[in-house]
């Protein structure tokens, strides 16, 4: 069964056309990066996802149910965001920041609940943040920020996560490890991911499964093998583009005229 | 953070003292607090017929209404601060002050003489404090993205287009009129009664509780708009009802006491300072803290040149203004 389904979904921004007609069904536990050059649509297509947009035409349904009617805290327990310049909140420590994201479990009245509190601890020991945990958000480095993020969007615990370059500003050994945890949770917790990514390396290596978004419209959709290889990858960047295999991996090398 | 809390109603209590005891008839501290005493029933109050009417027709209504005035206007403060994540908000941002000031200066004013002042002034206070910002939030509350902005720049534009009608109005009027806005524009509990304290306490107690109550959600707009929409926040449900309550609380209390500055915003800054960046700490915090510093400025106001008195919005300004500087030097050592 897909967890997440577009249906001819539309998104316009005044009379300018930015997603047209996607159609595009993500099964549960799978890993889908989302592809194309700048202005393609693709942070509008994840906002959109997440219920931050509403299609002019077409619609997002997650689970079987339809986003755009939903109401936020309904939203908020089916997909998590981890947005491309998240805002840190000086002050706040690692640990409440992470505790956002339960916000929708218990309301914004009550304090939160006893598994609330012990959710949060989890996720702080899996991603190794617990020694952090009493720091002021501000003070991390670029890479532990990153995680601390990723950790707020795991302690929502829903079934799909959307993530617009969550590696933007990492250096490679980061950029690696958030890809790896989050790889982690799609196989040992069935997480569904739906990404963007600039690196088209990384994206290869990482997804399941890669889509060519190129100026609002799906061009490409299939593993990520096929797509790194593909004439309209290259025509959609308006590069030459060589696929090199080291040891395994396809690595994506832009060639200059 | 208890250390602060119990600090702050320790200055609460210290200013309610001094609300009751302080003034030109000295009344001694003790017989006053043993009368106050003897009306819950403990002991036998000491004091003249005539003391006890300074007490409680004149100090008490003055303070009790200086307590709800600082209390409110703090935590509008806070919570305009947190619901459009700007340090520099107050509860007048919205044009609250231009719309309260315009609807007390057509009162005192009298135009076409039909309006018994000094009755209508807090009546027509309060209508242009929320017509003003009713007016701001129907032109700038309706925008999709970065709405905060698009609202606080209405009401700039709100706030400037009353403020000059506002002018206008006592730039044509009597010399005796103009010294009566002015003294309405500064702020003064001068005229608090029973009276006014019970117009006032139902829109302050309840303004006050939602906003308190929004402490949480405040912690998670803290984000932004659209990270704290994907952590199950109705955005701009919650902001619509805490500026709602803010703005209704806040004119209640500008058409009982006039412009009072500088209390919504030094108020929660102070309070931040000392008990961190939550909400859910600083607005709490802040009601307590704001209602004590109102009832001491307010004394200071009325005895340091009686028996003529202080504007209370000079007081606040006089205490403020240098403690904002402070606090702002503060901050930037600590990002430093």
């Amino acid at each position: 069964m897909s967890t997440v389904e577009l249906n001819e979904l539309s998104v316009r921004a005044g009379s300018v056309a930015l997603i047209s007609d996607v159609t595009l069904n993500v099964e549960a536990g799978t890993w889908c990066t989302i592809v194309g050059p700048n202005g393609a649509g693709k942070t509008t297509l994840v906002e959109t996802i997440a219920g931050l947009r509403r299609p002019a035409h077409g619609s997002v349904m997650i689970a079987g149910g339809r986003v755009g009617s939903m109401s936020e805290r309904e939203r908020a327990l089916r997909v998590a965001l981890v947005t491309q310049h998240p805002i840190v909140p000086s002050g706040m420590s690692v640990r409440d920041y992470v505790a956002l994201g339960r916000t929708a479990y218990h309301g914004l009245l009550r304090p939160p609940s006893a598994d609330d509190r012990q959710a949060v601890e989890n996720v702080l020991s899996r991603l190794a943040l617990d020694e952090y945990a009493h720091r002021d958000v501000v003070t991390l480095s670029g890479g532990e920020r990153q995680r601390m993020v990723l950790a707020r969007a795991l302690a929502q615990a829903t079934m799909v996560m959307v993530l617009d370059e969550p590696i933007t500003g990492l250096d490679l050994r980061h950029q690696i490890t958030m890809l790896e945890l989050l790889q982690k949770e799609v196989h040992e917790c069935g997480l569904t991911v739906i990404a963007t990514l600039h690196d088209l390396t990384l994206a290869g290596q990482f997804a399941d499964r890669l889509v060519l978004l190129d100026r609002g419209r799906l061009v490409l959709d299939g593993p990520s093998g096929e797509v790194v290889r593909s004439k309209e990858l290259a025509e959609c960047y308006g590069m030459k583009l060589r696929v090199v295999d080291v040891d395994g991996a396809d690595v994506v090398i832009p060639v200059r005229h | 953070m208890a250390f602060v809390a119990a600090a702050t109603l320790l200055a609460l209590a210290a200013a309610v003292v001094c609300g009751l005891v302080i003034g030109p008839t000295s009344i001694g501290t003790t017989r006053v607090v043993g009368d106050v005493f003897s009306h819950v029933g403990l002991g036998h109050s000491t004091l003249t017929p005539t003391q006890s009417s300074i007490i409680w027709q004149f100090r008490a209504p003055r303070m009790v209404l200086g307590l709800l005035a600082g209390a409110m206007l703090a935590v509008a403060g806070g919570t305009y601060q947190g619901v459009f994540r700007n340090p520099l908000a107050d509860p007048y941002l919205l044009g609250v002050a231009a719309g309260a000031g315009l609807g007390a200066t057509v009162a005192i004013v009298d135009i076409g003489g039909a309006l018994t002042t000094p009755s209508w002034t807090p009546l027509l206070a309060f209508g242009g404090a929320m017509i003003a910002v009713i007016v701001t939030w129907a032109i700038g509350g309706r925008g999709l993205r970065s709405s905060t902005s698009t609202l606080i720049l209405a009401g700039v534009a709100v706030a400037s287009l009353f403020t000059s009608a506002q002018t206008f109005l006592q730039q044509q009027s009597s010399t005796n009129s103009i010294a009566r806005v002015y003294i309405w524009l500064l702020g003064s509990l001068a005229s608090a009664s029973w009276s006014s304290v019970t117009l006032v306490l139902p829109y302050v107690v309840v303004c006050v509780a939602i906003c308190v109550a929004a402490g949480r959600a405040l912690d998670v707009m803290s984000v932004g708009e659209d990270e704290s929409r994907s952590l199950g926040l109705p955005v701009r449900r919650v902001r619509f009802i805490v500026i709602a309550a803010s703005s209704l609380g806040t004119a209640a209390i500008v058409s009982a006491v006039g412009l009072i500055g500088f209390v919504g915003i030094i108020v929660p800054h102070i309070v931040r300072l000392l008990v961190g960046t939550s909400y859910r700490r600083i607005l709490p915090i802040s009601v307590v803290f704001g209602a004590a510093f109102l009832v001491f400025a307010d004394t200071i106001a009325r005895t340091v040149m009686a028996p003529s008195e202080l504007p209370l919005g000079v007081v606040t300004a006089i205490v403020g203004a240098p403690v904002f500087v402070l606090i702002l030097s503060l901050r930037r050592q600590t990002v430093t």
